[in-house]
């Protein structure tokens, strides 16, 4: 008995020892590694400083940008660029989402931001751009931007960006495999929409996907619906900016959360376990009908699979009561903004400028159809496109029937619209106590712009 | 000898002077900011607006109330497995060393490591859990998108962590009892159940007082947990006060970040020092 | 006697089952998907992978220029350097408050005592240390970390202190040292076990902090190792296999250190705990 404890006494011994050995080895490495890496740097910052003097032949400029994004168009343009300008473009990922622009304002806040960042267009204007972001309205990147695009990235007379993709559309994909097997026609109103879900969930599919993991995907819904809103009352988002509208007390604006209600029973089980990576691949191998999202979609479906799985998708507006007005709500692209602070702004400004030229934007489409007609006037790609944009989209756009998303539009986004979207479709709360909730969330955000809102 | 000149106030300057910088001076301005609207601008003063805006807004005050909720259930519900497994890790099985390694291992590791892991196996139609589930026959449930389940899965992971530590605590606490009371409570004719009922639980009591103190503490602060798990969702249904005070703060409403932070400061004022005079109290008792 | 010992027995394999259950499984679980390919990974099954995906380790500490190592490096300076300064402002803190008694002291330990208990107020704290021109620098973070944990460790050593006789600092006070002396030479000699102790806990403690960095010390260079697990969720939310072998990676050191140091750590936590 005695024998066999200092056995194994002895034995924890070695084996501690062993192991401090080790870790003593590790530590000792470690320790060594750190100076070293500090000397690293510091050479590596050196060089920086002086490089802009030596030649701006090799320039490297970081580029931040969401996983959200499909990269491959973006990804052949910088690779141009460096066969081209001699700019090195490096991307850095960060999340996507609501977590994204928290980790956006806070890298903007204590001046830690790339040389240049992809972001949303609704959202720069709440930091204060003109602190942050080049102007660019002394170039002639202005001029070549399309209208409405420009006006998105304006701010007190500034423009601040380029558009990282082309246009796209806040709408319903729909699988046509699906559609075929149950015999149905793409709806016209929102109740024939509703049948066709039934059918489809009689059927033992799934008629909605929800990919509310990333919960901005819940607001789809609600913002692409805003060309019904604008159909309806064409002037709400200008009182809704002076504060006179609210989405409680406009029928045609709460109408928008509303239909979250009628698709509580249609979405897959795992809707709140599902994230928009996911989706990609369950839209494209036909487990579900709809997925009402960005058709950027198309784009990541199209680089995980092929052009005839993405053929497979179709697109169409998110219905409302008039069959003869259905229409469809345009997004502006993220958008390419170019840190003020950076030291190397003149290098942001070519690749800027080489982005959106000819060669540029050729580059991009040998690598990435169109999710939708591109921003920049006066180009037409040359390749074909995703059936979904060709046939379906287009035919929106050559009736007039567009809209582009109020977001865009006005200067209160209220930061919580993500939870509140989710709140209403998991059915936790109606569409009028989120319209309720959306309005408090908006007069905060009033409030810390300095508007002169009443509650 | 001269008690004053021998222990000079001199050894406490560092510490006073690092944590009147960095603790006291910030929250002492934490009032003042709470009731500013404050972002990148700057501050403006603007009453008690802010806490206004936190009782009547449901998606603000959704985070006092599950604050509250998992404060309190972390503090119990662990008191319970915590206590039987002490007494059974300090019984005379042979494997007790091992399995009381195992059991504290969770409380070396960063919450976020311990959501990552959970998160996944709680996953509605893939995860571990609802599979286990259903190989008796029981269907799985959505235990994070489930609005009315989230919070409590939440809950029971942070036992599941926080178990370790009070458990260590009533084996401390159990192995420091007098071996004479358990001789006493045997001459007696005691049983098992009567010796813990009568001799280990009372004996335990200041060690179950502090794992409450503690838990309640933590649980009023916490926040990686629930934000690796669930986000504050689905909607606001798992949001807690300092997911709150993160998401305003994100927003760049640094002045209602600011007055969520002082309700905080408040509820931990207000209800975990009278917990522990009273608890206090009834241990002298 | 047999009876009792089948019991005993019965108890063990219930305990160890139990715990396997409740306690291995979930680690086995990231461990088996974080040597899976994407695919594979992507169906969190409990099953062994078909191949040993190794490559997965390295894919994760290469990501962003082996950001990983960047973060080891930063955690590990920022854990050594407030524990260093906890061990020191915390002892001669603790020695004072435990031997003094007036009001002034007693005034000082209650201060002391509410830092226990109250959060950190971030957005106060970060317009401090922009105002300091603080904000962001390793000195700051250093020091917010010691600060945080400074009122538990005062606490400790107080309660370590009590039990040192007096009788030793009045010797050495008649021997003529001076106070200086009495403390660095016969009291901080003492305090081996409760400096353990004190070490163990911030260090696990610092190690594992999300909050205070994710405030406090933002930038991809500050990157502390739970923050690259963190920002690692958003980027590899769809490939299971990575996020894990992140979160390996991270559990792997704390392993090593536990099985080392295994009833070190635990008598400290246990300690520093009950007197929580």
């Amino acid at each position: 008995m005695k024998a066999k404890k200092v056995l194994a006494a002895l034995l924890a011994v070695t084996v501690v020892m062993g192991l401090n050995g080790c870790s003593s080895g590790l530590q000792g490495a470690a320790d060594a590694e750190a100076p070293k890496q500090q000397d690293e740097r510091q050479t590596a910052d050196a060089a920086q400083t002086e490089e802009p003097k030596k030649d701006d032949e090799e320039v490297t400029l970081t580029l931040s940008v969401d996983s959200d994004e499909t990269l491959d168009g973006l990804q052949a343009v910088c690779d141009k660029a460096k066969e081209v300008l001699g700019i090195t473009v490096e991307l850095d990922i960060y999340t996507a989402g609501t977590d994204g622009d928290n980790i956006m304002k806070t890298r903007l806040a204590s001046g830690d931001m790339a040389d240049m960042c992809v972001w949303s267009d609704s959202k720069f204007k709440s930091v204060g751009p003109d602190k942050y972001f080049m102007d660019l309205s002394g170039t002639n990147i202005p001029d070549k931007l399309d209208d409405t695009y420009r006006e998105a990235v304006t701010y007190n007379g500034g423009v601040y960006g380029i558009p990282v993709g082309t246009s796209m559309c806040g709408a319903i994909l729909y699988n046509r495999d699906l559609y075929e097997k149950y015999n149905l026609e793409v709806p016209k109103t929102w109740d024939e929409f509703l049948k066709n879900c039934q059918v489809i969930k009689d059927g033992g599919d799934t008629a909605v996907l929800g990919t509310f993991a990333d919960s901005w995907t819940a607001q789809v819904l609600f913002l692409g619906d805003y060309y019904n809103v604008s159909a309806k009352d064409p002037e709400f988002y200008k009182n809704f900016e002076a504060g006179t509208a609210k989405y409680a007390n406009t029928p045609a604006a709460m109408r928008s959360f509303q239909k979250f209600e009628d698709l509580k029973d249609y979405y897959n089980s795992d809707y709140m376990a599902t994230i928009y990576d996911d989706g990609c691949e369950i839209l494209a191998e036909g487990n579900a009908a709809h997925w009402i999202m960005l058709t950027q979609a198309l784009s990541n479906i199209y680089s995980l699979y092929d052009k005839e799985t993405v053929d497979k998708i179709g697109v169409f507006g998110i219905p409302d009561e008039d069959p003869d007005n259905q229409g469809i709500t345009v997004w502006t692209p993220s958008t390419i903004f170019g840190n003020k602070n950076s030291d190397k702004t003149d290098d942001i400004l070519r690749f800027m400028e080489f982005y959106i030229s000819e060669q540029g934007l050729d580059a991009y489409c040998s690598a990435q159809m169109a999710d939708g007609p591109f921003l920049v006037k006066g180009y037409e790609s040359a390749s074909d496109g995703y059936r979904a944009v060709e046939e379906d989209m287009q035919a929106y756009f050559d009736a007039g029937k567009t809209e582009v998303d109020m977001q865009s539009q006005v200067q209160v986004v209220g930061s919580d619209l993500p939870a509140i979207c989710v709140e209403v479709a998991t059915g936790q709360i109606d569409g009028k106590a989120a319209a309720e909730k959306y309005d408090a969330d908006c007069y905060k955000a009033a409030v810390q712009l300095n508007l002169d809102w009443k509650e | 000898m001269d008690k004053k000149k021998l222990y000079s106030f001199w050894f406490l300057t560092p510490a006073l002077l690092m944590f009147t910088i960095f603790f006291l001076i910030p929250t002492v301005t934490s009032l003042y900011f709470s009731m500013t609207v404050w972002n990148i601008d700057g501050a403006k003063f603007c009453g008690l607006n802010n806490f206004k805006m936190f009782f009547q807004e449901d998606s603000l005050n959704v985070g006092i109330r599950n604050t509250l909720l998992y404060a309190v259930l972390t503090s119990i519900l662990k008191l319970v497995p915590a206590f039987f497994l002490a007494v059974f890790l300090t019984s005379k099985i042979r494997t007790k060393n091992i399995l009381r390694s195992v059991l504290f291992f969770p409380s070396l590791l960063s919450l976020i490591a311990i959501g990552i892991m959970f998160k996944a196996m709680m996953h509605p139609s893939k995860g571990v859990i609802n599979k286990a589930l259903a190989v008796f026959g029981i269907t799985g449930i959505d235990w994070l998108g489930n609005t009315k389940i989230a919070m409590f899965s939440v809950i029971g992971v942070a036992i599941w962590e926080g178990l370790c530590i009070a458990t260590m605590m009533f084996i401390a606490s159990i192995q420091a009892i007098d071996q004479n009371y358990y001789e006493a409570a045997e001459i007696d004719g005691a049983n098992w159940w009567q010796k813990l009922r009568y001799v280990t639980m009372p004996q335990t009591i200041s060690a179950r007082n502090s794992i409450i103190i503690l838990a309640f503490i933590d649980g009023i602060r916490s926040f990686e947990l629930i934000w690796s798990m669930t986000g504050g969702g689905p909607g606001f249904a798992t949001d807690v006060l300092s997911s709150i005070v993160y998401k305003q703060y994100a927003a760049g409403y640094y002045g209602l970040s600011t007055a969520g932070n002082v309700i905080m400061l408040i509820l931990i004022s207000c209800l975990a020092y009278p917990l522990q005079t009273w608890l206090l109290k009834r241990e002298e008792n | 006697m047999k009876k009792k010992k089948t019991k005993l027995l019965i108890g063990d394999i219930l305990g160890c089952t139990g715990m396997f259950i409740v306690y291995i499984i979930p680690f086995l679980f990231i461990l088996l998907n974080a040597l899976k390919d994407r695919k594979g990974a992507n169906k969190l099954s409990l099953s062994l992978p078909d191949t040993f995906h190794w490559e997965n380790f390295l894919e994760v500490i290469k990501v962003r220029d082996f950001q990983v190592l960047t973060a080891f490096r930063n955690s590990a300076l920022i854990t050594f350097f407030s524990v260093a300064l906890l061990v020191v402002a915390g002892a001669m803190a603790g020695y004072v408050i435990q031997r003094r008694k007036d009001r002034k002291i007693k005034m000082v330990n209650n201060l002391f005592m509410v830092g226990l208990m109250l959060p950190p107020a971030v957005l106060p704290t970060i317009w401090l240390l922009q105002n300091l021109h603080i904000y962001k620098s390793f000195f700051s973070i250093v020091m917010l970390e010691a600060v945080i944990n400074l009122p538990f460790t005062i606490m400790l050593y107080r309660g370590y202190i009590s039990t040192i006789p007096q009788e030793l600092e009045e010797a050495g006070y008649i021997d003529g040292c001076n106070r200086f002396e009495i403390f660095s030479r016969i009291v901080f000699p003492l305090l081996k076990p409760i400096n353990a102790t004190v070490i163990i806990l911030n260090a696990i403690y610092i190690f594992n902090d999300f909050t205070t960095p994710l405030y406090f010390y933002p930038g991809t260079d500050n990157v502390t190792i739970v923050l690259t697990l963190y920002n690692f969720i958003g980027q590899f939310q769809s490939s299971y296999n990575l996020l894990f072998a992140d979160v390996i990676i991270i559990i792997i050191p704390m392993l090593i250190l536990f099985i080392i140091f295994n009833k070190r750590i635990v008598n400290g936590m246990v300690a520093g705990a009950v007197k929580g």
